[in-house]
């Protein structure tokens, strides 16, 4: 996932690269899945990665619904 | 010790050492503070990375990944509560703030024209100008996570 100043930077990229754009997101958004998703203290004995269900769920409540977020 | 706990307490060592210092910890230091020999390490090393806990090395099997910290340079700069670390992508460069819970400060740069770019996380709030962009579908995630 990368950095971009704009949209136009990113259009021009995903050109020179040859890839279709995918999901673009702003800065406070990608602060808020930054925070849900790394929250957690990944130290705990019982600490593991989410489930698919729980990692979809997780994508819903930030508003990331679209093909490009589905997981399966 | 079975798997299941030598598992657990490698991916709490390599937590621990991580977040205190920024940096993943190579194999050898993981052995010497479990007392774990170095053949019981890597194949710790490796469950973790086969069950999408770490990514390792291609070559020489040490961590490359520790998410959100990279323990390579990258060009997502982080510094958070003294520490000087790597995220291995714009979102782990905020994920190590979020991970620590702290203030941090982020030096990247625009991935089309190099333009530099600072953001800060102050408060728990990011402050900064930009966008991110995930190139690959999110089901595609981990079929190259080096790319990605």
């Amino acid at each position: 996932m990368l950095f971009f100043r704009s949209e136009e930077h990113v259009d021009r990229w995903c050109e020179s690269w040859r890839l279709p754009r995918g999901a673009v997101i702003p800065l406070d958004k990608g602060w808020e899945l930054a925070r849900a998703w790394y929250g957690e203290d990944r130290r705990l004995p019982d600490w593991r990665r989410r489930t698919l269900d729980e990692t979809e769920a997780l994508f819903a409540s930030l508003g990331f619904t679209s093909e490009f977020w589905n997981l399966r | 010790m079975n798997n299941d706990e030598i598992d657990r307490r490698v991916r709490a060592e390599v937590y621990d050492v991580t977040m205190r210092s920024g940096m993943p910890p190579p194999a050898a230091r993981i052995g010497d503070a479990l007392q774990l020999a170095p053949d019981d390490v890597r194949a710790s090393l490796q469950r973790l990375a086969d069950a999408r806990m770490l990514v390792l090395q291609r070559d020489s099997g040490e961590i490359l990944m520790a998410n959100p910290f990279s323990a390579v340079p990258t060009p997502f700069s982080v510094n958070a509560v003294g520490l000087s670390t790597y995220g291995n992508c714009i979102w782990d460069a905020l994920g190590i703030p979020a991970m620590l819970q702290c203030d941090a400060e982020i030096d990247t740069s625009c991935a089309d024209c190099g333009t530099a770019a600072h953001i800060s996380v102050r408060g728990g709030n990011v402050i900064g100008e930009g966008l991110m962009h995930f190139a690959i579908p999110a089901r595609l995630w981990w079929k190259d996570v080096v790319f990605n």
